[in-house]
Parts: C-alpha cells; sequence; structure tokens
C-alpha cells in the first residue's frame, strides 16, 4: 500500500495529460490545485512512513526510492509546488499561453520529484534532461520578447552543457563500478572507503558529477544563466530560485558516498562555492537591477551550499537549500506586494531610494519587541555555548565548523538587512540584529544541522568531514572569519551612509568598483569573442 | 563489405544532397523524400542483413555529418532542415550496427512530423521559410507545440524516442575514440541545429500582417498519428532502458 508513494512522479504528467484536455479556462487551476494537493498529501504520507518504520520505500524494481532524503525534500517540494500554483492561478490569469503554463509547470515538477526519488541512474539522467527542457520552454514563456528568448538561449546552453557531462559521468560510473544502482553503487563506494585508492577514474567521475552539478546550480564561471532570466513570470523565477537551482545539490547528496572516495573533488567544490559566495555575494550589492541582485543573491547561496558539500556537511547543504529555497520563493512571491507599496501612482514605479525603504519604512512601534527578540535568543543561546565549551570543545576545533559559523554570520547578515531596512535611526537595531541573527543561525546550524544529518546519514557523516581533509589550522580560521567580517561591515553596513559629495573615491575603488558593477567584465569577453576580438 | 557501402548509401552517409540541389529536377521536397526512403529501406534491410561497422566509412559519414550540421544552421527551410538531419545522423546508424535502426526509425517518423508541418507552411504562407512566419506559439498554438515536439525530440530530450533510443545505445556499445568523438559531435550538432531553428521558428511577436492559419481536421489526423507512433515508441524505448538497466 505505502507504494503508492512511489506513483508521485507520475501525477504531475497526469494532471498535464488532463489540463491539455480541459476547454473551460475556470476548470484548469481547481483540477491543478486539488490534484497538486494530493502530491502533497502523498508526500507527507511518505515521509512519515520513512521516518515511523524507519525504513525507505522501494519500488519499480528498485529504480525509484523513498528514502530519508525523498521524505525531506519531496514534501518540501509539494508544497512549495502547490504554493506557486495557488499563487499563478491568478497571477498568470491574462497572459497567453495560461493552459501551456501549468502543462509546463507540471512536467518540470515531474522531473524534480522523478530526480529526487530515482534510484538508478539511468533515471536520474531522464530526469536531469527533463528539467533542462522544462526549464527552456518555461524561460521563454514570454515569446514576444527578444530578452527573454536570448536569455532562454544561455540557459537552455548551459543546462545543456550540465546534461551532457552528466551522461559522461554516467557512462563512467558504469563502466569503473558496473552497475547503475545507487543502493548497490552505495555499498560499493562504502567499502572502497575503508581502503582509499588513488584513482584517476573514480576522481574524473567525481569531477564531472561535481563539475554537472555547478552547471545546474549555477556556480561561477556557469552562473549567467541565474541572475538574467528574471524575465521569465514570476511564478517560474520563484521555482527557478527555489528548487531548480537546488538540483546540483541533491546530486552531490546522492553522490555523497562517491565523493568519500575523492577527496580532492571535495576540496575543489570548497575552493569555488567559496569564491562562488563571495564574488556573487559583492555583485548583488553592486548591480542596479533589483532582479539581477536577487539572481546574485542565489548565485552566493548556491556557492555557499556547494562550499559546504565540499567540507563535508552534506546534511547541512540540503538544510541550506531547502530554507534557502523557502526563503527565496517568499521573496519573488511578495515581489508583487512590495511594488505595489513601493508605487504611488500605479502607473509610474518611484526608485526603490532611501525615501521609499528607509524613511517610510515599517516604524516598530514598540521597540521593546526587539530587545526582547534578542533577549531570548543570546541567552539561551550563550548557555548553549558555555555547555558546549564544556562538554564538547572539540566542536571549536573543528575548522569546518568554524568556517560554516562565518557564513552562517553573513547569511544572518543578509538575512537581517532584508527584514529591519538600513536607515541610519535604526543602526542600533542593525548591530543587535546582526548579532542576533548569528546567534540565531548558529543554534540552527547546529541543532537542526546535526538533526538531520543523523537522519540522513547516521554515523556515515563522520566520513564526510574525514574526506574533506581541507585542513585550516585555528589561526588561518580565525583571520578568515576576521577578514569576513570587515567586508561585511564594509560593503553592507557602511555603504550606505558613503556620502559622494563629501569623499571621491580613489583609483583602485573606482577599478573594483567598476569590475563588479561590470559583473567581472563575464560579459565583455563574450561581447569581444563575438566581434572576433579573442 | 559491399553491405557496409550499401548502408553507408542508403543511410545518407554521403552529402548526395549537394548534386541534387543543383539540379532543376529536384526540388527540396523531392530531395527529402528520397533520402527518407532510402533511409527507410536501409531500417528495413538492417533487420534481414547484419551490419558490422567499418571505422573508415563511419569516418567518413561523420565528415559529411560535419558538413550538413554546418549547412543546417545556414538554412531556414523546413524541407531542407529535415533531409539535412538525416545526412547528421547517419553516422549513428553506422556506429550503431542493427541497433541503431530504432534510433533512425524515430529519427525518421520526427522528420516526417517537419516534412508535415513543412508543407503546412508552403501551403498556407507560400513557402517552407520558417523565418518570416513568425509568434506561432501566440498565434497558432497547435503549430508550436507539434514544432517543440518534433525538434525537441531530434534534439534528443527525453522522453521522446529518439533520446531513449540513444541512451540505450551509448550504455550498450563499447567505447573507443571514434565513437567517442562521434557521439558527442552528433549528440551536440542535433542539439544545436534543433534549438536554433525552435528559437526562429516558434518564437516571437505575432505579425498584424500575416494572415495565421491553424492545422484543418486531416493536418490534426496527421499529426495526431505521428505523436501517437512517437508515443509508442518511447514506450517500446522505455522497455529498451528497462531491459538493459534491470
Amino acid at each position: 500500500m505505502e507504494k503508492i508513494v512511489l506513483l508521485i512522479p507520475g501525477i504531475p504528467i497526469a494532471i498535464a495529460i488532463i489540463l491539455s484536455f480541459i476547454k473551460e479556462k475556470e476548470q484548469i487551476p481547481k483540477v491543478n490545485l486539488i490534484l497538486s494537493s494530493m502530491i502533497a498529501l502523498l508526500s507527507l504520507c511518505g515521509s512519515f512512513y520513512v521516518i515511523y518504520y524507519d525504513k525507505p520505500i522501494v519500488g519499480l524494481d528498485g529504480l525509484v526510492i523513498y528514502n530519508e532524503l525523498s521524505a525531506i525534500l519531496v514534501p518540501y517540494v509539494a508544497i512549495l509546488g502547490l504554493v506557486i500554483r495557488k499563487y499563478a492561478t491568478k497571477y498568470m490569469w491574462d497572459e497567453a499561453g495560461y493552459k501551456r503554463f501549468f502543462i509546463l509547470l507540471n512536467f518540470i515538477f515531474a522531473s524534480i520529484y522523478l530526480l529526487v526519488m530515482s534510484n538508478n541512474l539511468i533515471v536520474l539522467a531522464l530526469a536531469w534532461q527533463l528539467m533542462s527542457v522544462g526549464l527552456y520552454l518555461l524561460v521563454s514563456f514570454n515569446v514576444g520578447s527578444k530578452t527573454a528568448v536570448k536569455n532562454a538561449r544561455w540557459t537552455m546552453y548551459i543546462h545543456k552543457g550540465a546534461d551532457f557531462v552528466f551522461l559522461l559521468a554516467v557512462i563512467l560510473t558504469y563502466q569503473t563500478f558496473g552497475s547503475f544502482d545507487l543502493v548497490v553503487l552505495k555499498e560499493q563506494w562504502l567499502t572502497l572507503s575503508q581502503s582509499p585508492i588513488n584513482d584517476p577514474m573514480i576522481f574524473t567521475v567525481g569531477l564531472l558529477y561535481l563539475l554537472a552539478a555547478m552547471m545546474k546550480s549555477a556556480i561561477v564561471p556557469f552562473h549567467i544563466w541565474l541572475p538574467y532570466t528574471s524575465e521569465a513570470p514570476t511564478p517560474v523565477s520563484a521555482l527557478m530560485h527555489a528548487g531548480v537551482v537546488n538540483v546540483g545539490g541533491i546530486l552531490l547528496n546522492k553522490m555523497a558516498y562517491l565523493l568519500i572516495l575523492t577527496p580532492a573533488v571535495l576540496n575543489i567544490a570548497f575552493a569555488i562555492g567559496l569564491f562562488t559566495a563571495i564574488f556573487a555575494s559583492l555583485l548583488m550589492l553592486v548591480v542596479s537591477d533589483i532582479k539581477r541582485s536577487l539572481g546574485y543573491s542565489t548565485v552566493g547561496q548556491m556557492g555557499y551550499m556547494i562550499m559546504e558539500v565540499g567540507l563535508g556537511a552534506f546534511s547541512l547543504a540540503v538544510y541550506h537549500l531547502i530554507v534557502h529555497g523557502i526563503f527565496k520563493a517568499s521573496l519573488f512571491l511578495e515581489s508583487g506586494s512590495i511594488i505595489k507599496y513601493a508605487r504611488k501612482d500605479s502607473n509610474i514605479p518611484e526608485r526603490f531610494s532611501d525615501k521609499t525603504f528607509s524613511k517610510e519604512s515599517i516604524k516598530y512601534e514598540n521597540s521593546k519587541t526587539f530587545k526582547l527578540i534578542a533577549l531570548f535568543t543570546i541567552v539561551p543561546v550563550l548557555a548553549f555555548i558555555g555547555a558546549k565549551i564544556l562538554l564538547a570543545p572539540e566542536f571549536f576545533e573543528f575548522n569546518a565548523a568554524i568556517i560554516i559559523l562565518a557564513f552562517a554570520w553573513l547569511t544572518g547578515t543578509q538575512l537581517f538587512l532584508s527584514f529591519f531596512k538600513v536607515s541610519k535611526p535604526d543602526s542600533m537595531k542593525i548591530i543587535v540584529g546582526i548579532i542576533t541573527s548569528f546567534i540565531l543561525i548558529l543554534f540552527t546550524y547546529e541543532y537542526l544541522g546535526l538533526t538531520l544529518e543523523h537522519f540522513l546519514y547516521g554515523k556515515d557523516s563522520l566520513l564526510f568531514y574525514e574526506a574533506a581533509t581541507l585542513h585550516i589550522n585555528l589561526f588561518t580560521a580565525l583571520f578568515i572569519v576576521a577578514l569576513i567580517m570587515i567586508i561585511g561591515l564594509t560593503f553592507i553596513y557602511r555603504k550606505p551612509y558613503t556620502n559622494s559629495s563629501n569623499k571621491e573615491p580613489n583609483q583602485t575603488q573606482w577599478k573594483f568598483y567598476r569590475f563588479l558593477v561590470k559583473e567581472g567584465y563575464y560579459f565583455d569577453i563574450f561581447k569581444s569573442s563575438k566581434k572576433g576580438k579573442l | 563489405m559491399i553491405a557496409n557501402v550499401l548502408f553507408l548509401l542508403l543511410v545518407s552517409g554521403l552529402p548526395y544532397y549537394v548534386f541534387l540541389e543543383k539540379s532543376d529536377k529536384f526540388t527540396s521536397k523531392s530531395i527529402f523524400l528520397l533520402s527518407a526512403l532510402m533511409l527507410f529501406c536501409a531500417i528495413l534491410l538492417s533487420f534481414f542483413i547484419h551490419n558490422t561497422h567499418s571505422e573508415l566509412l563511419v569516418v567518413i559519414s561523420f565528415i559529411s555529418a560535419m558538413y550538413s550540421v554546418y549547412r543546417a544552421t545556414k538554412t531556414t527551410n523546413f524541407y531542407k532542415l529535415a533531409y539535412y538531419f538525416i545526412y547528421i545522423n547517419a553516422p549513428f546508424f553506422l556506429l550503431f550496427e542493427e541497433q541503431g535502426a530504432f534510433y533512425s526509425l524515430s529519427l525518421l517518423i520526427s522528420l516526417i512530423g517537419l516534412y508535415s508541418i513543412a508543407n503546412f507552411y508552403e501551403k498556407h504562407y507560400g513557402s517552407a521559410n520558417y523565418l518570416y512566419v513568425r509568434g506561432i506559439t501566440l498565434a497558432t498554438p497547435l503549430v508550436g507545440i507539434h514544432i517543440t515536439v518534433y525538434l525537441i525530440s531530434i534534439g534528443l530530450y527525453p522522453p521522446l524516442p529518439n533520446s531513449l533510443f540513444f541512451l540505450t545505445y551509448i550504455f550498450n556499445t563499447e567505447a573507443d575514440l571514434l565513437w567517442y568523438i562521434v557521439v558527442i559531435s552528433i549528440y551536440l550538432g542535433n542539439f544545436l541545429v534543433s534549438m536554433k531553428v525552435l528559437e526562429k521558428s516558434i518564437f516571437g511577436k505575432t505579425n498584424p500582417n500575416i494572415h495565421y492559419v491553424d492545422l484543418n481536421s486531416v493536418e490534426k489526423i496527421t499529426h495526431f498519428i505521428i505523436i501517437t507512433l512517437l508515443t509508442l515508441l518511447s514506450i517500446y524505448g522505455i522497455k529498451e532502458i528497462l531491459v538493459w538497466v534491470l
């Protein structure tokens, strides 16, 4: 009976087929929402089964599986899908191609479910490619817009690259290990990890999976498709930023046991993730287009996620992609309300200036609320840290944890700056907010991260940390933390108060600023290449 | 060897169209029909004659295929495009031996779909040139859907049969350097050409100076049959994959 859960990837396809026969426009959202609610319910039942009976649901001759990873990700995608569908019901009502939109949306959801639930590399390859084509058609949904079509083309090229690299990795995996079954492969990889071998083929396979994941997750230098695809309908943007870009992290989690055998690949993932997180976050702060800014924010978060994988914190990457997905989807879906708030005249958009966001920002009548939040988080967390130092001092000797905390601080800063807008009178609030957010995230990462880790990988998680052989001494780690904090404060906190009329930036500052505004001259290279200069 | 050469000729492993295009007797439509008929004969023959691939002939057809990719990127005519795709995919047939028959069959059916679209364009818009008939998706969505399905099928995307047979074969055959070169080049070649055409044919704003016409009943039935055949082949393709995987 529980195997009915394995039908989840088929339900969106059934919805798409039913929708294609419906002629009355009013019926489309009803069918769509009722049947997609069924997916959400089924996924919750499946997760309950996996958690309660502590065993996965395997079916279709082992091709699909509802395991611990699915138990977390499928309900997340299903509920996110339900929200996006509900939002799109009214948002897309007056758009041409209403039915086409929902059919495509269901196809892409089917591919995401199949990807999460696949237990076989061939099924994974099919879902991986199906998602690319679904995304292309959704990104180019606004067929009349030249820029939308052009950006969709770039999206397609990069995703095709990911498909190609992935297929190559699957072929090599089969040639090296002789199986497509992920459960069988996991056992093999675990056995191999007990007596580590230095096989260049295993390194190549691991590197190819990492490359494929990087392309789908918009990691630098494959990031260009994400910040420029915001012309797609808002529900598609929400889906892209909360669902599609996460598949890289999902793939790497599925390949976690392979990556134990290739510590060098984990180190590469860490380095590229770190660079992406910093570079994209800086670009996010300087680009003038709000949608591109959101795009770069997602790229930065994906860099962060890949970096976590590079540190062996696979379960943290899952936690991160879920939390980031919820946060970013809500940002996109509420963008309409913000625009409405920002505009005085419904036809003339007022600039997103200080006037809108600082002086007229939401005033907290009762500032005690904020102090109470701070009090109720700081005190227990200080107690927690104290207990941790006494009971488990090795936590602070764990270099990866220190670096994660630094990035947790960055995330917290972003989070709180979004909630409590930057303005001079509120500067004390911001300082307390940053500290509070840091502590909150420390708490979350420690408790939720560990719970998730225990649920997903049990004792095996220690193997991942051991495999991530990037050893940084405490001094370097603290130096990195300090550096990140200084950069963060300089760019995030001081920037809004800089009065350009009083102080002219020097030549180096200008060059650096220009480099960032030009998005690292990435597109200039392409343009030069097109004109035959390169 | 004779069988190999016969297959090379039948599957369009040599670019005959270069000469046929110069002849007044052959139109683009007839070149496609001739090439499709020859490919169909090759598919039928492959069930009776064992075809072991000769590396030299694969290399020859590969060079021809690369030239056809170049030509396909230059054309805006659906008929020409349809037969260029036959020439582009010829090395697959030769490389995958008798296993390539089902791949070629699904390719042929997708190309017949593209040919029907070309006929539709010629009948209603004066020529099979797609470049100036923009906005198809918005004006006549059904035509847009059919073009999308055929081109995505040729561009090797699942769940359409070309991709499924392709996947089965690439996991099922021994890979060597030639295999990698041919498979990678043709895989990307098919994708690049079909995506280029997809972008230029179905997207764009509707043109108020064009009187858009939707498919009539006969055309709808034709396309329905083609899509049904592709669906049946997809089911067979999935079965083939499962046999291999399990």
